[in-house]
């Protein structure tokens, strides 16, 4: 067993994400055909043999709740006391009111968990990222090392705000350039953390008791500036924070491009996830698709192209749909034409509905919408 | 523990008749149908039907079907008072064990097992057709009926019935007599190979056929008979559903087929799902050039060429050229650039290097048939399988 344990962040509220998170919380997010966000994480800690984590929520956690179950799809339903947890907020009174201000405040919300934690090292992870860590090689280095905490990044600059971590000559992080959104010095954070339990609890203890909330800006810095070492291990591959419309969008189609599929779903770390379908994807005479991924359970009758289909869907007959993400139990009718559409869980497009957004600005159409 | 009704699954068989594609695994644990193993079907059938302890009789290169059975999870048979047990034959105290020597001795080696569930009738199912059938009607049946034994029958075609086994019905509806592969058929009443025992009287049956120096221990050959002799009242289930005993190259190919045509199963069916223990992978992908038609395709496959009235199982690749038509591709499959695979059958990891072909159209002569690649084999550059043709693992073509 690690001397590890998981603790995923899930309790964010992203509201770029707009109708997409009307009833689900952000990690809970379809994604590429089969996933939620949260499998990510979820699998990354699996693959390193982590199997016992705590996921904080705090809002429209339903979906989430569904989709973690057990924890079975990741091997943490165990016996005994370890295993997957989910940490909804306890109800102290000082928590009734409001979203957490930070990662700090919805640390100490479970902070009983926390000090009840019996290994000694924490791996702290954003829910909303699609990235596939290869944890086990981070905490090598973690524990080749004498740092504290070990700052998981990237290389490519990603689309939305992000933290740099800027390295100095000694290898350990010299400063941490706060919200950024384009190119810069040092590596773009992913939100990842390896850090022993009572660095992070003193921590908690520190801003708490300055009323400071933020964890790069307020506990990061804090922890520098009194000399504490910060190690970086450097992901190659892809990763995106998913936080807006936009950034969800994108990232799914990125998934169509082979190159990146492979570095997000490498064979020898598998992404996990709760399994639904037992039956194939049916293709009628006449059917055509064009780069695209389609989940199992769907029956095409239409035209696709470049769209992400998840499984339960029907494309009718007749029925073109181009660049499009077409969620879980969605029906294109007879002669639809949808482009450059989000069509959220449950959704159904009668017979000759045209629906178009832009590349630019797909259009989300909420959950369970009839047309 | 006390149980109603248990299962014994008879899962030994090696499946000789499907050559390379059993040459190291057992039949129940050929791939079928996309996500699917033979084995699903009784045990989505079982679990389905509020069977929850069954008994896998395994003997025949167990162990990949020993790790896809596991603990049952994955068909909801994971239950605190029963779920899914594997019975391989063993060796007992102070006595000479042995192999199953026939589907009735299969069931006698493991009595203890049955007893610790004190059951009243026992299901007996083989591992080998698809199916699905709802055994809690059948179970009805069976007690309206006050049957020792009650066996599902298919009502068949009389030429269809000269090669089967042939339930002959007396004026009050119970069997009267039964002819294995009769010449001159009296009834159309087809075994499917599918009992239900009640268990006190199917316990006194074995024990009697075991001392039996001449009996080949079999159930049609022997328990049958000799219950039919003694007088014992046995009923036959009607089941009008669709039932394909997929024991042959050709019978899979073609069951695999049904699956593209409106035949009688839909396993897009919520009500009635079959259950397969699933490999986790990414959706299917399909690429610019790619076309498929009347095909089913499964999560993990990529394809870039041409796939028409095919079954793709998961992590199928059809690269850029390639062509794929009437075939079943078994889980892992690949098929390069510019290869052509017609009407046959590709194993398991087996890969069709670039430019080889495998099978041909029909061509009207007698000696054409669905060509078969057993699993793990590679098909040389540019080679080529004729129609017909039985690649073993091992082989170099």
């Amino acid at each position: 067993m690690r001397n590890y344990h998981g603790i995923i962040f899930a309790y964010q509220t992203t509201p770029e994400l707009r109708e997409l998170v009307s009833a689900r919380s952000g990690a809970s997010l379809p994604f590429c055909g089969r996933y939620r966000l949260i499998d990510f994480p979820l699998s990354s800690l699996r693959n390193a043999g982590i199997l016992d984590c705590g996921v904080i929520m705090q809002r429209n956690y339903q979906s989430l709740l569904d989709h973690l179950s057990s924890g079975k799809a990741w091997d943490m339903s165990r016996a005994g006391d370890g295993g997957l947890r989910m940490l909804p907020p306890f109800g102290l009174p000082e928590y009734h009111t409001g979203n957490y201000v930070g990662t700090i405040e919805a640390l100490n919300a479970v902070s009983t968990y926390i000090r009840d934690i019996s290994q000694k090292h924490v791996v702290l992870m954003f829910g909303s990222m699609v990235a596939n860590i290869d944890l086990d090689a981070a905490i090598r280095k973690h524990e080749a090392g004498d740092a504290d905490i070990t700052a998981i990044c990237g290389t490519e600059t990603p689309m939305g705000q992000h933290h740099r971590f800027v390295v100095g000559p000694d290898g350990y992080v010299r400063r941490i350039d706060l919200y950024r959104r384009n190119d810069g010095e040092g590596l773009p954070g992913l939100e990842a953390f390896i850090i022993h339990k009572d660095t992070l609890l003193q921590l908690m203890d520190r801003c708490s008791a300055m009323n400071l909330y933020a964890f790069h800006k307020d506990a990061l810095n804090l922890f520098l500036s009194a000399g504490g070492k910060m190690d970086v291990y450097v992901h190659h591959g892809y990763a995106n924070a998913i936080r807006t419309v936009e950034e969800f969008y994108r990232a799914n189609k990125d998934m169509l491009d082979p190159a990146l599929r492979r570095q997000v779903f490498p064979v020898e770390r598998p992404v996990r996830t709760k399994i639904h379908e037992y039956v194939s994807t049916y293709y009628s005479e006449g059917a055509v698709a064009r780069n695209c991924l389609i989940a199992d359970n769907c029956r095409i009758e239409g035209e696709l192209e470049d769209c992400i289909v998840f499984s339960g869907a029907r494309i009718a007959k007749g029925a073109k749909l181009k660049g499009c993400i077409v969620m879980r139990g969605c029906i294109a009718g007879e002669n639809s034409q949808l482009s450059y559409v989000i069509a959220d869980k449950d959704t159904a497009f009668s017979a000759g509905t045209v629906l178009a957004g832009n590349e630019k600005l797909p259009l989300v159409v909420p959950k369970g919408t009839k047309i | 523990m006390k149980k109603s009704c248990i299962a014994m699954l008879l899962a030994g068989g090696q499946g000789s008749r499907l050559y390379a594609l059993t040459q190291s695994v057992a039949k129940p644990s050929v791939p079928f149908g996309g996500k699917y193993r033979i084995i699903d079907f009784p045990l989505s059938n079982c679990a389905n039907s509020g069977i929850d302890t069954v008994g896998v009789l395994t003997q025949y290169k167990p162990l990949q079907l020993n790790s896809y059975i596991g603990i049952g999870q994955s068909w909801d048979l994971d239950v605190s008072d029963g779920g899914v047990y594997i019975l391989p034959p063993y060796l007992g105290a102070g006595e000479k064990g042995s192999w199953f020597t026939g589907t009735a001795n299969a069931i006698y080696q493991n009595l203890a097992f049955i007893e610790n569930y004190d059951p009243e009738t026992v299901l007996i199912l083989s591992g080998d057709h698809i199916y699905k059938m709802d055994y809690a009607d059948m179970l009805r049946e069976h007690k309206e009926k006050g049957a020792a034994l009650t066996i599902a029958v298919q009502e068949v075609t009389m030429e269809e019935a000269t090669r089967m086994g042939i339930l002959n019905p007396g004026a009050d509806g119970y069997v009267e007599q039964f002819e294995e592969k009769p010449k001159h058929p009296k009834s159309n009443l087809a075994s499917m190979g599918i009992y239900i025992f009640d268990w006190k009287k199917l316990r006194d049956y074995l024990i009697a056929d075991e001392n039996d120096p001449n009996s080949s221990k079999d159930f049609g050959k022997n328990i049958i008979p000799s219950m039919l002799a003694a007088g014992e009242k046995i009923w036959p289930y009607r089941f009008s559903g669709y039932w394909r005993d997929v024991g042959t190259i050709t019978s899979l190919w073609d069951a695999n087929m049904d699956l593209l045509s409106n035949a009688d199963i839909n396993l897009y069916d919520d009500a009635w799902p079959i259950a397969s223990r699933s490999p986790v992978c990414p959706p299917h992908y399909v690429g610019e050039s790619a076309k498929v038609v009347h095909s089913i395709v499964t999560e993990g496959c990529e394809i870039d060429g041409y796939v028409d009235n095919s079954v793709l199982s998961p992590n199928v690749v059809v690269a850029e050229g390639a062509e794929v038509a009437f075939s079943v591709l078994m889980p892992g499959a690949v098929v390069e650039k510019g290869a052509v695979v017609k009407y046959a059958i590709v194993g398991e990891n087996t890969v069709v290097e670039a430019g080889a072909r495998v099978g041909t159209d029909p061509d009207g002569s007698e000696n054409w048939a669905v060509a078969t690649c057993g699993p793990n084999i590679r098909i040389r550059k540019n080679a080529t399988v004729p129609a017909g043709a039985m690649i073993y693992t091992g082989e170099e073509v």
